[in-house]
């Protein structure tokens, strides 16, 4: 095998990737740690209320690691975390590795199927309106689009809760559902999936339709239909390939929004997930928990952007070429 | 077998599926019927520790769990006998008591004695290298519990203190615990409730919901509600959206959305004047709020009326003293202060600042906070006085109360929570909380004397005059410009009867009932 998928090249690749990872997650948590510094208040006397005593005081600061300096902090968090171990709250004394694993599932149930929904109406949106520009109905779709990008999650999300859950009561209102009943879950996770995928319809729509329309003016089309080939088809198989590349590459960065987005999300619907987990951490400074929820987060970024690289080079052959070429010490 | 999904399969499974997720019975109401009841917590649990709660969400499970040697009467200040069968104060230095027989501990820890007792108390007390529990204030009159038989023992106090009582006999420090169970469960103690009370903590999911359910064991009377679920949920909104839908029985809302909720079929809500003590404040230490006619200055030109009108939706009654009406030295002839803008600049005239100064306002980043501080600023424009808003996040607000950050204030809006013995308020402005929480440094060495003596007097009477005096010298200084003791909105189910005790975040489950 030749260019970016042969052995050597994609080793190299996945390295070079894996060394910015590494950094990315080191550089998130040594920031976290500096920000403790920086930020006024002692987190212990904040996590305890006025009236813990300066003995308990300490004994948290020294829980939390609050008293080791900056790097020894980073060092001794990475050490315990590449053991499984993030940690332990300071609050409960339970483990936050158990408390971000039990979690986790629900957030990424959630960014998957809010990404899903967002690709699967997002993507046929942006395609009504690319094959007709100009029409009253790319009109009325670029007016919905950049509604729902404009609509905050927030929002979106407590109106749907006011219409689906208060007045029809079609829907329940908290929480993720019974675990192990997967109707129930499912039933749990429909309102929120909607709230968060809202705006990335109307992103994706806007960039399928862009994207499209530039498509469908490289000759390479106009030669497809020159040939006779179904508009249908021009559009569904030579076309929406390559438009969708863009699209592609933004669901990388797309996942710290969705994760940023769920914050908002889980918090109103009360989903015990990592979004209302960090949040509730921050309000009290329980710095173990928020650490540990940063590390899961950013490895979720940092994974995820990985995979779109990926993702890129197999869906657009001159990326490839070009990758393929750079490591092989070729010019681009 | 081969399967081909067509895009007619494909509508008729997931329409399928829809009305499957659909017709589920997610029952809104099905929680009463069945003697069960779901209530939002505005956090979850924390500790169940006694002695080092996190406050009211998990006092009030403790409290459920747990049993005192007394306990407050459902909703009222008032105590009775709880786990002892008889208690009486035999001098104003020694309480002797008598538990009631067949008390158990559950989680198999055995019956629950004296030793207990003692053990339960005693820890209150600071350990051998001086280390100290976080409610160990609670227990500062402590001397020691001596145990006069399995059942009996002896409260030794090193002072007169009538507010043990009510800090900490009837409160959450003073709920008994297995000395079995602390040895046994180690750390894991503070997530592991342990009692002998009503219920008995079956789960607690951390930030989904604990559940409680009735201890089959619990010789006293049995609660309303065989099982209480206790959901964290930290946004206002999503509780009010939850209760109108059914999901919940019994929370807390905001006061501004209280008509709305009302208007719901089969929601009720009440709202409780609460103990608290909100009121805005100068650093007496910094010029010119050294100067007491700038301080009445500002008092005259802050309109308390439009603060409550604008910051709390009307919600609140307003403030003039210390102590909340209800509480034992509650001044009620206390001064009532009307605005008066050009009383207002005419004293700081007198003060050498008729053309007025610039100050800084700091508060928490609470809409309410902030609304206030906005009123107050408008207010104090009309006299000159050009005020700059510090809004801080809690982390660095709290601060304030640390390596004496308090001496760089200028204006502050505080708010504390309170309890039901006027010593407990009284306590945060005495001359040695300076650099620590009396943040506006104002030193009073007749006021000191008087919060030490209110301490020990055992007469109610002499104690009621004690704390009015107090105030007459926090209203001579015209430091304080008391806005609210505040008031919490609840809403429920309307064949539900709460028991919320008279500070309004104290929830006593037992007393739950159905209307």
């Amino acid at each position: 095998m030749n260019g970016f998928w042969s052995k050597g090249s994609l080793a190299r690749y996945g390295a070079s990737r894996l060394a910015t990872a590494v950094l990315v997650l080191v550089g998130s948590i040594a920031l976290l740690c500096s920000l403790t510094l920086i930020v006024p208040g002692d987190p212990a006397r904040i996590l305890l209320g006025a009236r813990a005593t300066p003995e308990l005081v300490e004994t948290f600061r020294q829980q939390m690691g609050l008293n080791l300096p900056l790097y020894e902090r980073v060092f001794v968090f990475f050490k315990h975390a590449l053991q499984g171990d993030l940690g332990t709250d300071v609050i409960s004394g339970r483990s936050v590795t158990d408390m971000v694993l039990a979690a986790l599932p629900n957030t990424i149930l959630l960014a998957v199927s809010a990404i899903g929904l967002a690709v699967l109406l997002g993507i046929p949106i942006g395609c009504y309106a690319a094959v007709r520009p100009g029409s009253l109905l790319d009109q009325v779709l670029a007016v919905f689009s950049v509604s729902l990008v404009a609509t905050p999650s927030y929002v979106v999300a407590i109106l749907l809760l006011y219409f689906f859950s208060v007045r029809l009561g079609w829907f329940p209102v908290l929480g993720a559902g019974e675990p192990g009943h997967v109707l129930d879950q499912l039933h749990h996770l429909i309102l929120p999936t909607i709230a968060l995928a809202v705006g990335w319809i109307g992103y994706i729509a806007r960039l399928v339709r862009s994207s499209l329309l530039e498509v469908l003016s490289e000759p390479y089309i106009r030669t497809a239909r020159a040939y006779g080939q179904p508009e249908r088809r021009v559009v569904m198989k030579y076309a929406l390939k390559l438009a969708c590349i863009p699209t592609v590459a933004i669901l990388g960065v797309g996942i710290g929004e969705l994760m940023g987005g769920a914050v908002f999300v889980e918090v109103i619907f009360n989903r015990p997930g990592l979004g209302s987990l960090v949040f509730d951490a921050i309000r009290v400074r329980n710095y173990p928990v928020v650490q540990g929820c940063i590390l899961i987060i950013v490895a979720i970024f940092v994974l995820a952007n990985l995979l779109v690289d990926f993702a890129y080079a197999w869906l657009d052959p001159r990326v490839r070429e070009a990758l393929g070429r750079t490591r092989s010490g070729g010019g681009v | 077998m081969s399967y081909e999904l067509t895009r007619r399969g494909f509508l008729a499974g997931a329409a399928a599926a829809g009305v499957t997720v659909l017709g589920q019975p997610w029952a809104n109401v099905a929680y009463a019927a069945d003697g069960k009841i779901v209530v939002r917590t505005d956090e979850d649990l924390q500790n169940l520790d006694p002695a080092n709660r996190a406050g009211p969400i998990d006092v009030n499970v403790i409290l459920a769990v747990g049993q005192g040697l007394v306990k407050f009467k459902p909703g009222t200040t008032e105590w009775e006998n709880d786990a002892a069968a008889e208690i009486k104060q035999v001098s104003d230095t020694l309480i002797e008591f008598r538990l009631k027989e067949g008390l158990k501990f559950t989680g198999g820890y055995g019956d629950l004695t004296a030793e207990d007792v003692k053990f339960s108390f005693e820890r209150f007390k600071p350990a051998a290298d001086g280390t100290k529990v976080t409610y160990a204030d609670d227990w500062a009159a402590l001397d020691s519990v001596e145990v006069t038989g399995p059942l009996t023992g002896k409260i030794h106090l090193k002072a007169p203190s009538p507010a043990v009582w009510l800090i900490a006999l009837a409160d959450g420090s003073g709920v008994i615990i297995s000395k079995k169970a602390f040895e046994a469960l180690g750390d894991k103690f503070k997530t592991t409730a342990i009692g002998s009370g009503p219920y008995i903590l079956k789960e607690w999911v951390p930030r989904d919901h604990f559940t409680l359910v009735a201890n089959p064991d619990y010789i006293g009377e049995k609660p309303a509600f065989s099982e209480i679920v206790g959901k964290p949920i930290t946004d206002d909104k999503t509780a009010q959206l939850a209760l109108q839908a059914g999901e919940i029985d019994f929370s807390r809302i905001d006061p501004a959305v209280a008509k709305d909720v009302e208007a719901t079929k089969g929601l009720k809500v009440e709202k409780l004047s609460a103990i608290d003590y909100v009121w805005i404040g100068p650093n007496i230490e910094k010029k010119p709020f050294d100067d007491v006619r700038v301080r009445q200055a500002i008092r005259k030109a802050i309109d308390v009326p439009a603060i409550i009108a604008a910051a709390y939706n009307g919600a609140v009654d307003q403030a003039f003293a210390l102590e909340a009406p209800g509480l034992l030295g509650h001044w009620k002839d206390a001064p009532r202060y009307e605005r008066d803008v050009d009383g207002a600049k005419a004293l700081l005239e007198e003060a050498g600042l008729g053309g007025g100064f610039t100050t800084k306002l700091t508060v928490l980043n609470k809409a309410v906070a902030q609304a206030t501080a906005a009123v107050v600023q408008a207010n104090l424009a009309e006299i000159g006085i050009e005020v700059e808003i510090e809004a801080l996040d809690p982390g660095a607000y709290w601060a304030y109360g640390e390596n004496d950050a308090s001496k760089n204030l200028e204006l502050v809006l505080v708010e504390y929570r309170g309890k039901f013995d006027p010593g407990f308020q009284t306590q945060w402005f005495t001359s040695d909380q300076i650099g620590t929480w009396n943040w506006q440094r104002w030193s009073n060495k007749d006021f000191d004397a008087l919060h030490k003596q209110g301490l020990v007097e055992p007469d109610p009477k002499k104690r009621e005059q004690i704390y009015v005096d107090a105030q007459k010298l926090m209203d001579e200084s015209a430091a304080f410009w008391w806005i609210t003791h505040n008031a919490y909105t609840f809403a429920f189910k309307d064949w539900l009867v709460p028991g919320i005790l008279p500070n309004g975040n104290q929830w006593q489950y037992a007393s739950f009932k159905k209307a």
